[in-house]
């Protein structure tokens, strides 16, 4: 299968396009227009992405094989769950935020949820004090503060 | 002999108990990364630079730790070649060859032992090479206007694909997307708001050291999760050391031709670390070779670390003397001076030489830390490397975080770096290289000032893009960087190929 190459050329191709146009739509900047504005270099980016992309999609290279459908199931729940660590900082706290990703993915990893939990709160800990302590950077307590 | 008296004063810069101090702790975490399967170079140093910053180092030691990181990771990745067969990093691939066979025949302690010795010589003649020729490449990189500095921002993209890369088309599409990434932002010279969208976290632009981590760090992550990666590999059990100093006299010879090539090939655009190991392995095969090459000649385990340290080390001519890194791992230390306000480039050495030549100094400290770490030390490091990456990326994976989120205290950043990871992902799997897009994002800035100053100094006419004799050789080369890898690529890897199945069949 080629076909990789040839809908990311498009996406890619697409993006050009869309790039090179909103360049031209930049206002004309204060004190008038000079012979090269700050869309002379992104006009002649979204030139070579468009080349390029074309060449993508006529010469697509063989496809390196996508994961079945599970596995990007799986690695979006990842993504979430680190989005969720990064959300959870301030208004939890780091301990439990970190506690709970560490855990999380070395656990998904194939670890047991016994040892996860271990590593988890053993890292975040160590990396709670090594930064508040010894290298002086403050990170959120959040819930715990009290 | 000002070259000479200048060292003197960077020794005086690193010998400082400070910088000794950094330089270990640097050579300590080089080597865990460069051991550690998946963390390349580039990935440590990036996760790296964030600490490094909110720490408030000065630049000086951040550098030292840095370039000691780097060059500690160069050591480390020969200890996964040598004990799992598997290269840490592309240019550790030829160290298999003859150091897995040596570890298979219970010889794993010396192995390891000849290539940290072949890796400090390699290193240390490649370091000698830096401190004459950089300050003359610098001198001339002085005449360089700014149409010079287009060509040659053209020409280290049209390079970077080396000459082993594969599909050209995807370094220059990686290149340019990159470089878009960098154009989002307020317009530094007009003030015209780019594709900002009206957001304000865009209007600073998109921090690259937010985007190497995410591109590098949390892709990686992804990769071992799809492969099940997480229980680890077998490796070879290491043995107790026998090194005679007849053992060393043997592969110095060795040693000291692949750090000479390999310096040269790490100071050519596009040639890099790793053909710097394949042309000292090939070299010396055909040099002394009596049929014991591919079985586990020490010899054969020395030519290819002295190359690729020698490489490693010469990468770092252009990128501080031109501001053009030549690797993936020098556009790393490049995003590094950028963040702390140096920029690199021939003023680089006029202007900062305490630091330059602080970190030069600071590179033979490190390698002879390096050495002394590495020969008593492996042991540590080959446990270490038995930890199963399953509870090891996770912790890697906090770490990269909490530096990004230590920068500036945002979660906004860290959504920032999970998208560049997914980014990442999307463009391994589609074959696009990372190491452009970094590059892109990094050069940007620069390479738009230089084109914008070419062309309001000649009124608009590209033409002026051509027009002296220095940027038309510039294109010329960076045109052959483009093409000839299309000749060439396929003979060259078909040969890697062929000698590293040669070694499975034993």
């Amino acid at each position: 299968m080629r076909i990789n190459d040839r809908v990311f050329g498009m996406l890619m191709l697409v993006l050009a396009v869309a790039y090179g146009w909103e360049a031209t739509q930049f206002p004309i900047p204060f004190g008038g227009q000079e012979s090269v504005g700050p869309e002379t270099f992104p006009i002649l980016l979204s030139v070579i992405l468009a080349i390029s992309s074309v060449y993508m999609m006529v010469k697509p290279d063989q496809d390196e094989k996508w994961s079945p459908l599970p596995m990007l199931i799986e690695l979006l729940v990842v993504v979430l769950s680190i989005l969720l660590f990064a959300w959870a900082i301030e208004p939890i706290g780091f301990i439990p935020a970190a506690t709970f990703v560490v855990c999380f993915l070395s656990w998904r990893m194939g670890a047991s949820f016994v040892r996860s939990l271990t590593t988890g709160v053993i890292t975040s800990l160590v990396i709670f004090f090594l930064f508040n302590n010894v290298l002086e950077l403050a990170l959120p307590l959040g819930l715990l503060e009290l | 002999m000002e070259t000479m008296s200048l060292l003197m004063h960077g020794f005086a810069v690193a010998l400082t108990p400070e910088s000794i101090m950094f330089a270990i702790i640097g050579a300590i975490l080089g080597t865990l990364i460069g051991a550690l399967p998946g963390l390349g170079p580039a990935n440590g140093v990036a996760i790296l630079i964030p600490l490094a910053f909110s720490l408030g180092l000065s630049p000086t030691s951040s550098l030292i730790l840095l370039t000691s990181v780097y060059a500690g990771a160069m050591y480390g990745g020969r200890i996964s070649s040598i004990l799992l067969n598997i290269p840490g990093d592309e240019p550790a691939m030829m160290t298999c060859l003859d150091g897995y066979p040596m570890a298979l025949k219970g010889k794993a302690a010396e192995a390891l032992a000849i290539s940290a010795i072949a890796s400090f010589i390699g290193s240390f003649i490649a370091t000698i090479g830096l401190v004459i020729l950089a300050p003359i490449l610098s001198k001339f990189a002085l005449k360089f206007g700014p149409a010079e500095y287009f060509a040659l921002f053209a020409l280290a993209f049209a390079t970077l694909g080396g000459v082993t890369g594969k599909n050209q088309f995807k370094t220059v599409m990686a290149a340019s997307i990159g470089l878009m990434i960098s154009t989002v932002g307020i317009d530094i010279s007009t003030g015209v708001q780019r594709y900002t969208f009206n957001t304000l976290e865009l209007f600073e632009g998109v921090d690259f050291i937010i985007a190497i981590v995410g591109l590098f760090a949390i892709s990686e992550l992804f990769f071992f999760l799809e492969r099940h990666a997480g229980d680890g590999l077998k490796q070879v059990a290491i043995n107790k050391l026998k090194l005679t100093a007849r053992d060393v006299l043997h592969v110095l010879p060795t040693s000291i031709r692949g750090g000479i090539l390999g310096f040269v090939a790490g100071v050519l655009p596009g040639a890099g670390a790793s053909l710097g190991s394949f042309i000292s392995y090939s070299l010396e095969k055909k040099v002394s070779d009596k049929g014991e090459f591919g079985t586990g000649d020490p010899r054969g385990v020395a030519a290819p670390e002295a190359g690729n340290n020698g490489a490693a080390s010469g990468a770092l001519v252009p990128m501080l003397t031109l501001g053009v890194p030549g690797s993936g791992t020098t556009a790393v230390l490049l995003a590094m001076l950028i963040s702390l306000n140096i920029s690199p480039g021939p003023m680089l050495f006029t202007h900062n030489p305490d630091l330059v030549w602080g970190v030069i100094a600071a590179m033979f400290v490190g390698n002879l830390v390096l050495l002394l770490l590495n020969i008593p030390m492996v042991g540590i490091f080959v446990k270490l490397l038995s930890v199963p990456p399953k509870y090891l990326m996770p912790v890697v994976t906090l770490i990269a975080s909490v530096g990004i989120y230590s920068v500036s205290h945002s979660p906004t950043d860290l959504y920032f770096m999970v998208a560049f990871g997914v980014m990442g992902y999307v463009l391994r799997k589609v074959g696009i290289p990372l190491v452009p897009v970094i590059l892109g994002l990094l050069l940007g800035p620069e390479m738009e000032k230089s084109l914008r100053h070419t062309l309001v100094l000649s009124d608009g006419d590209w033409s002026a893009l051509f027009s002296s004799g220095l940027s038309i050789g510039l294109w010329s080369v960076a045109v052959l960087g483009l093409v000839l890898p299309l000749i060439l690529g396929p003979v060259i890897r078909a040969k890697m190929r062929k000698s590293k199945d040669a070694v499975k069949d034993v």
